[in-house]
């Protein structure tokens, strides 16, 4: 199987640098299609779905490799040799800004900066350290999950996807987006919010941009200083916004914020 | 019937619980039915968010599922979240979402209703489910434990048959002047023959379900094939006075395949005519080439198949091939294991009937070419070989004696060992130029005693056969390295040594 077919890679734009977009927990690569195509003029883009996910080769879902986040990360640095020319500018939502963490410490020399949008490197609170969930809020997730896929294992379109008023979308998008696996999405679900890394923080080896959301159920502000005390070279941004996705509602904050630390770092 | 131009407060006194937010989620307006169901007055409402409304687990749900679907596509629906009462509780509601344009702002319009029948009907659902996928694991680790079973009885099974056959060749090799000898021979060797197939089936059939069957692939051309299987059939095709013919296509037809396999496929479908046919029957084989497919079709004029038995007569211990086989004596597996063998191929099988009475068509399908290829041969023929000093080692006497007579009438210097010790100081004295090797010894492993006698220098120039029960491919990796020349698997037949020693 190739490795094009297993991520659903999409290459687009043209440049001398390759800017590389990594979907978060509960979606796929549409995630970016507000964002992605303003910097095809620049950079050469790299789009994907992690295993499991959006248009990815679920029959490559071996639960063994992906019980841990080291399993996506391991994927990432085998669609940079494939895809991209020099060192990659990794831009990774959500549990994918831990993915590409994870990979720029195994193979430093193939990442440049990275930008880590709503990045948290452990959801569970411990201690001192407020990541914002307990475990029975992960379970509350898991069962939320469960009654929402019921139609999937019949093949119907999940019902979640239905858009009423735009059925033009509504056969794209429930081909698409969001879809997957139940027992799949359960098992990244838990492989997300039981991850910690909070110890791979320091070792980020490039500089990163810290883009946190002013209101972030998933990555609270706590998190977000969190990161940036323990990441040598971080800069932490935090943009005005009601949630996790900040590249879905508020695209052009984010992406000044991003041009910004691209200018900074020389890009 | 109210007036149509009188207002009706439907927003405020709707069936379903309605609220109007902006897009980050304040609550602009909330109507009566849902303030009741929360337990919340309307001022209590406004102030919050929708999010707040709901519990931890679904907060993430909305979070990380509803919001991008929300931005992508403007609009979720009958989506299952729990929302929370005033006083704690939660309410199973289901929610559709629809963002719109009001004036110059974009709202998004949500409407909720309470499920708490449906919810608990989908617990049930869920709960079955699990239990069905219990069941059903449970179901498969019997199916795997009794596929195991039925591989270590064949194989066990297997074992006694070997020196019942050996003795069988010795005893007609004799021609003992007794006629009625004779007349017993000729029973024991068809019972004995019978048995040695209905445990071969099992085994293979069993091995197949384990996925142990490797298939040894070669070039090879369709009609050298089925000439093979329509040999080995033809006696039971004879017998039963059935005419027979055969049309094979002028131009040649290539597999990638196991011969040895596709040969038994064959020659199974083909006995199978023979059988459920009554004396005097017509049996018909087409070979071809047929949508890029090498195509094999076997007819006859026999007792037919029913036609809801058509898909499951290919079951393994099918009721329906039991059930016609019973009259014949056996275990119903041969059309599973024609089945298993052809999907092995990557090919396909069917059966095909009018029904009851009016003979049946099977049709085989395989993967084929038709470019030019150089034909491998097929089995060397037979013929006797020049007498060796040949050392025979198994654990059970009975084998190796009956090896040892059967090699011995052959004109062959024989000598036997039952463990690896006495076989290595056997073989020193003896000066073997062949040596038969059981691996399973009780002492050591056959590939040990090989090894040790490689290492001697009557060892170097030595034909070192191992003999095994199973005959997997890692069997016979290891066996060629520890310097064994051949393979074979029991029980041993004549061909298969003579081939060896010819």
């Amino acid at each position: 199987m190739t490795v094009q077919k297993r991520n659903n890679v999409q290459v687009a734009g043209s440049g001398a640098r390759t800017l590389m977009f990594a979907h978060g927990f509960g979606c796929d690569q549409n995630m970016w299609r507000l964002m992605a195509p303003a910097y095809e003029a620049r950079f050469k883009t790299i789009r994907f779905d992690l295993v499991g996910s959006g248009g990815s080769d679920l029959k490559a879902y071996d639960p063994k490799k992906y019980d841990s986040l080291h399993g996506y990360a391991d994927d990432i640095i085998e669609i940079i040799d494939e895809f991209a020319d020099g060192p990659v500018i990794f831009i990774g939502h959500s549990v994918s800004a831990t993915i590409g963490m994870l990979a720029a410490i195994k193979a430093p020399e193939r990442f440049g900066p990275q930008v880590m949008v709503g990045p948290s490197p452990c959801y569970i609170n411990d201690g001192d350290y407020m990541g914002g969930f307990s475990r029975p809020d992960i379970d509350g997730l898991l069962e939320t999950m469960d009654r929402n896929y019921l139609g999937w294992s019949s093949n119907m379109a999940p019902a979640i996807m239905g858009a009423p008023d735009q059925p033009e979308l509504g056969v794209e998008l429930t081909n698409s987006f969001c879809r997957t696996d139940p027992d799949i999405a359960r098992h990244f679900a838990r492989v997300t919010f039981l991850s910690d890394h909070r110890a791979d923080v320091p070792k980020m080896p490039h500089p990163a941009l810290i883009l946190q959301c002013s209101d972030d159920l998933i990555a609270p502000q706590t998190v977000g200083r969190f990161l940036h005390q323990h990441m040598p070279e971080s800069v932490l941004t935090v943009i005005d916004n009601v949630g996790h996705c900040p590249h879905l509602s508020a695209p052009s904050a984010s992406a000044r914020a991003m041009d910004d630390f691209f200018v900074q770092m020389g890009l | 019937m109210p007036d149509d131009a009188a207002p009706i407060d439907l927003f405020e006194h709707a069936a379903c619980g309605l609220l109007l937010t902006d897009v980050s989620g304040n609550i602009l307006r909330c109507n009566a039915t849902l303030r009741a169901w929360l337990g919340y007055t309307g001022e209590d409402l406004a102030a919050r968010r929708f999010p707040d409304l709901l519990t931890i687990g679904a907060r993430v749900f909305h979070q990380t599922h509803l919001i991008p679907l929300l931005n992508m596509q403007e609009s979720v629906a009958e989506v299952a979240l729990d929302v929370r009462h005033r006083d704690g509780h939660t309410l199973p509601m289901l929610v559709n979402i629809a963002r719109r344009r009001h004036g110059g702002e974009v709202l998004q319009e949500v409407a909720m209703m309470i499920v708490a029948d449906r919810h608990k009907y989908e617990q049930e659902l869920l709960k079955t489910r699990a239990e069905l996928r219990d069941a059903n694991e449970r179901l498969s680790g019997a199916d795997r434990a009794k596929d195991e079973f039925l591989a270590t009885l064949a194989h066990e099974l297997r074992n006694p048959l070997a020196p019942m056959h050996n003795v069988l060749q010795i005893l007609a090799a004799l021609k003992l002047p007794e006629p009625r000898v004779e007349w017993c021979l000729n029973i024991l060797e068809r019972q004995v023959g019978q048995m040695t197939h209905l445990v071969d089936d099992l085994l293979e059939i069993s091995r197949i379900a384990e996925g142990k069957v490797v298939l040894r692939r070669e070039s090879c051309e369709l009609r050298a094939i089925v000439q093979a299987a329509v040999e080995a059939a033809r006696p039971l095709i004879e017998a039963a006075g059935h005419s027979f013919s055969m049309t094979v296509t002028e131009t040649p037809v290539w597999l990638d395949a196991d011969p040895t396999r596709l040969i038994q496929v064959l020659q199974n479908l083909l006995n199978n005519a023979a059988k459920y046919t009554p004396q005097g029957g017509k049996i018909e084989l087409i070979a071809g080439w047929e949508d890029s497919l090498a195509v094999i079709r076997i007819r006859d004029n026999g007792m037919g198949i029913a036609p809801h038995y058509l898909t499951r007569i290919f079951e393994k211990f099918s009721q329906v091939e039991s059930a016609r086989d019973r009259a014949q004596g056996g275990l119903g597996i041969g059309l599973a294991l024609v089945r298993g063998l052809v999907e092995l191929h990557g090919g396909t099988v069917q059966a095909l009937s009018e029904g009851l009475g009016h003979g049946s068509e099977f049709v085989v399908r395989l993967p084929a070419f038709q470019k030019i290829q150089k034909a491998a041969p097929l089995a060397a023929a037979a013929g006797l070989e020049r007498p060796r000093k040949i050392l025979v080692v198994d654990d059970n006497v009975d084998i190796v004696e009956s090896i040892a007579m059967l090699l011995e009438m052959r004109g062959h210097d024989v000598q036997t060992a039952c463990d690896g010790e006495t076989a290595i100081a056997q073989a020193r004295g003896f000066g073997p130029e062949v040596v038969l090797l059981d691996i399973g010894l009780p002492d050591m492993d056959g590939y040990a005693v090989a090894r040790a006698m490689r290492g001697e220098p009557w060892g170097k120039t030595l034909l070192l056969v191992a003999v095994t029960g199973w005959g997997q491919r890692q069997d016979k990796a290891a066996a060629a390295e520890a310097g064994f020349d051949h393979h074979l698997t029991k029980p041993l037949s004549l061909a298969d040594l003579t081939r060896i020693l010819g």
